[in-house]
């Protein structure tokens, strides 16, 4: 029977699935609600159906069975990493493929605790703190105590700790500690703001990691248990909500001084996830997400058991028997049970890709999120220049206001860091972005505070 | 006030040559049309009873992942342009199925005339809306027409590309809240009206038009 993929997403990811499959000769079926009938997306499908929400697991699987798919790539964000959702999929009457690894890994490797639980059993460094939820002030400023000395120890002082709500992320329910005499009063209040915001009151106590870099390995494994890596990206520069804003592969510069050895680093995490990988049998591609400090110390912070947004350009400078990489066509190539037919060996990069997003936002006032239509979007094609995008260019685009107000991203290729920056440069001051909110005020884009962040890549930032 | 009495007759005999108001009914989501539970012309009815507890009248069933679910009349009226061609096909999220020719009621009139008698917060963007905690809590004391507002006060809440936005009170005066016009976290588009607020000393004025537009129009 030929294969029939689902695209169980939206936006530019749901374009490069759709290019993925066209190449690999398979079928595809796209989904969109009614905000997105505009997108690129819709418009450039063959076979669509209209949901009531990309969240809405019965809606993705009736139009599943009803399109005759075999498998539904969940993309990223949505259900992607939502193991229920995977497990339904390969468990149902009827079961399709999941492209994404197995529905076990997904909730495995997605339970914080879990895995900082287990890595630490597996050797693997992470950031030093509790591993089991606290619900007592007690125990908090015992383990917080002991946690001050250990890190006291070790040559750090004055150290700041984190209380953390276990069932918190993306910067919510979290506060700091510079002084064990704030431990309690801290630990009740993140305790009542996680039972009102997540209903569940878990606490942990991590070491607070001063300043750091955020450096990704890209990780892909077989269902015939082959791993390989597609070395690292920096992904540093983030909102002050810690979204990526500017990402980086490879994630060291090499030609840069750094106070430790930094090839030897980035061969230690990447044979850390690894390691973590195989103990999985990890199936398909996935990002181990690490914090490096100045000193040259890395903790392992957490697995995006998906395909990530920026996977492009580690596929930039990834090449296969000397041919470039496309991580999204690996991606459905082993869901579907292939071989990889190369290894690590046949693995080479070359040069530096930097991936711009390109977002309407207004950086000056708290990375507010505007919505608005878009009357005027273009740039120069280049040779070394990808763009990625859902929203089109021959006609007004109105953002739709349930989704992140993302417009594009841009993948720039250079031969060298220096090349790859100046060119991303070029690439900002050469594309035009115009358009108005509602109230028919210019609509205003991220691209300013990329030109200006540009100067801080592969630098160490305050976290 | 910003409506006076000629207009107000206008505005009646407007809603008295045509009474109606048109509700598409659409699918929640995709599925199957497997039964229709009316035909054309038949009158069904919306949620009734003190709290709502009593269901709409049954309109058609829609089936997706062997799951039935009977889809409901929300609002009173008569049904058209039933697309009967439907049934036993497969159908996308938002299909519009039929037609609800609704009679306005009393409380609809009253709501559609205070949108030009009073002083309306509109919904900036396409997204949910609460009221703020503070104002919740007069309005839940003191009830409708009587929590006064002021200019600089967080009215209502946000809820929009997954950030929350207060959004604030900016008119100079007296006034209080009187009409709700939206239903918490549901999604309210663009321009549609939230608040409706009345200046303190019009609120006898006011009262009369309410009386004015009951004595002349009554329920079917």
């Amino acid at each position: 029977m030929k294969e029939r993929v689902l695209i169980a997403n939206r936006g530019e990811i749901a374009l490069r699935i759709m290019e993925a499959c066209k190449d690999l000769g398979i079928d595809y079926v796209v989904v969109y609600t009614k905000e997105d009938q505009d997108s690129l997306h819709v418009r450039l499908a063959e076979k669509k159906y209209r949901i009531s929400d990309y969240k809405d697991m019965n809606d993705l699987l009736a139009v599943a069975d009803e399109a005759k798919c075999t498998a539904i790539h969940p993309g990223y964000g949505f259900l992607s990493e939502n193991y229920r959702f995977a497990r339904r999929v390969v468990k149902r009457g009827r079961p399709l493929i999941f492209i994404g690894p197995s529905w076990e890994a997904i909730r495995d490797l997605g339970n914080k605790l879990f895995l900082k639980k287990l890595a630490k059993d597996l050797g693997i460094p992470v950031i030093p703190g509790t591993t089991e939820p606290i619900y007592n002030e007690i125990e908090a400023e015992l383990k917080a105590e002991e946690l001050y000395e250990s890190l006291n120890s070790e040559g750090i002082n004055n150290p700041s700790l984190l209380v953390k709500a276990v069932a918190g992320g993306g910067g919510m329910g979290i506060a700091e500690v510079k002084d064990l005499e704030e431990l309690r009063p801290t630990f009740r209040k993140i305790k009542a703001y996680a039972k009102r915001l997540f209903g569940d009151e878990g606490i942990i106590i991590e070491a607070k990691i001063p300043t750091l870099q955020h450096i990704e390995v890209q990780i892909l494994g077989s269902k015939h248990g082959e791993y390989v890596h597609f070395g690292t990206r920096n992904c540093t520069i983030q909102s002050i909500s810690k979204q990526k804003r500017i990402e980086i592969a490879p994630g060291f510069n090499k030609e840069s001084k750094y106070a430790f050895d930094c090839r030897e680093a980035e061969a230690n995490i990447i044979n850390y996830s690894l390691k973590l990988a195989k103990y999985f049998k990890y199936d398909s591609v996935g990002t181990w997400e690490w914090l490096i400090t100045p000193e040259g110390k890395y903790f392992l912070m957490e697995v995006n058991t998906r395909i990530q947004v920026e996977n492009e350009i580690s596929a930039k400078i990834s090449f296969v028997k000397n041919k470039q990489v496309n991580l999204i066509k690996e991606q459905i190539r082993v869901a579907f049970g292939e071989k990889l037919k190369y290894s690590q060996e046949d693995i080479t990069f070359k040069g530096v890709s930097i991936e711009l997003r390109l977002i309407a936002e207004d950086t000056q006032r708290g990375f507010l999120p505007l919505s608005g239509t878009i009357t005027r979007f273009k740039w120069t094609p280049k040779p070394w220049l990808t763009v990625r995008t859902h929203v089109p260019q021959d006609q007004p685009y109105t953002i739709p206001t349930q989704f992140d107000p993302n417009l594009a991203l841009a993948i720039i290729y250079g031969n060298n860091f220096e090349e790859a920056k100046k060119r991303s440069l070029e690439f900002l001051n050469d594309i035009i972005i115009e358009g108005y909110t509602p109230k028919g005020e210019k609509l205003v884009t991220n691209i300013e505070f990329l030109k200006e962040k540009l100067e801080q890549l592969y630098q160490f930032v305050g976290s | 006030m910003k409506i006076e009495y000629q207009n107000l007759n206008l505005m009646l005999q407007k809603f008295k040559a045509n009474p109606y108001k048109i509700y598409p009914v659409l699918t929640p989501h995709t599925g199957y049309i497997k039964e229709f539970k009316v035909k054309e012309g038949d009158t069904v009815r919306g949620p009734s009873g003190k709290w709502l507890e009593k269901p709409g009248s049954p309109l058609f069933v829609l089936e997706r992942e062997k799951n039935q679910k009977i889809i409901r009349a929300k609002i009173n009226g008569i049904v058209q342009n039933l697309r009967t061609d439907l049934l036993n096909k497969f159908v996308e999220a938002e299909e519009t199925i039929l037609e609800i020719k609704h009679p306005l009621s009393q409380k609809e009139i009253i709501s559609e005339i205070l949108l030009s008698a009073l002083y309306i917060i509109k919904a900036p963007e396409t997204a949910r809306y609460i009221l703020s905690p503070a104002l919740a809590s007069r309005l839940e004391k003191q009830g409708l027409g009587k929590v006064k507002v002021k200019k600089g006060e967080e009215v209502l809440i946000m809820t929009f590309m997954k950030r929350e936005t207060p959004i604030y009170f900016s008119e100079d005066g007296n006034f209080v809240l009187y009409y709700i016009y939206f239903t918490p976290f549901q999604l309210v588009e663009r321009d549609q009206p939230l608040l409706g607020f009345c200046q303190e000393e019009n609120l006898p004025y006011l009262q009369k038009i309410i009386e004015r537009i009951k004595e002349e129009w009554s329920d079917f």
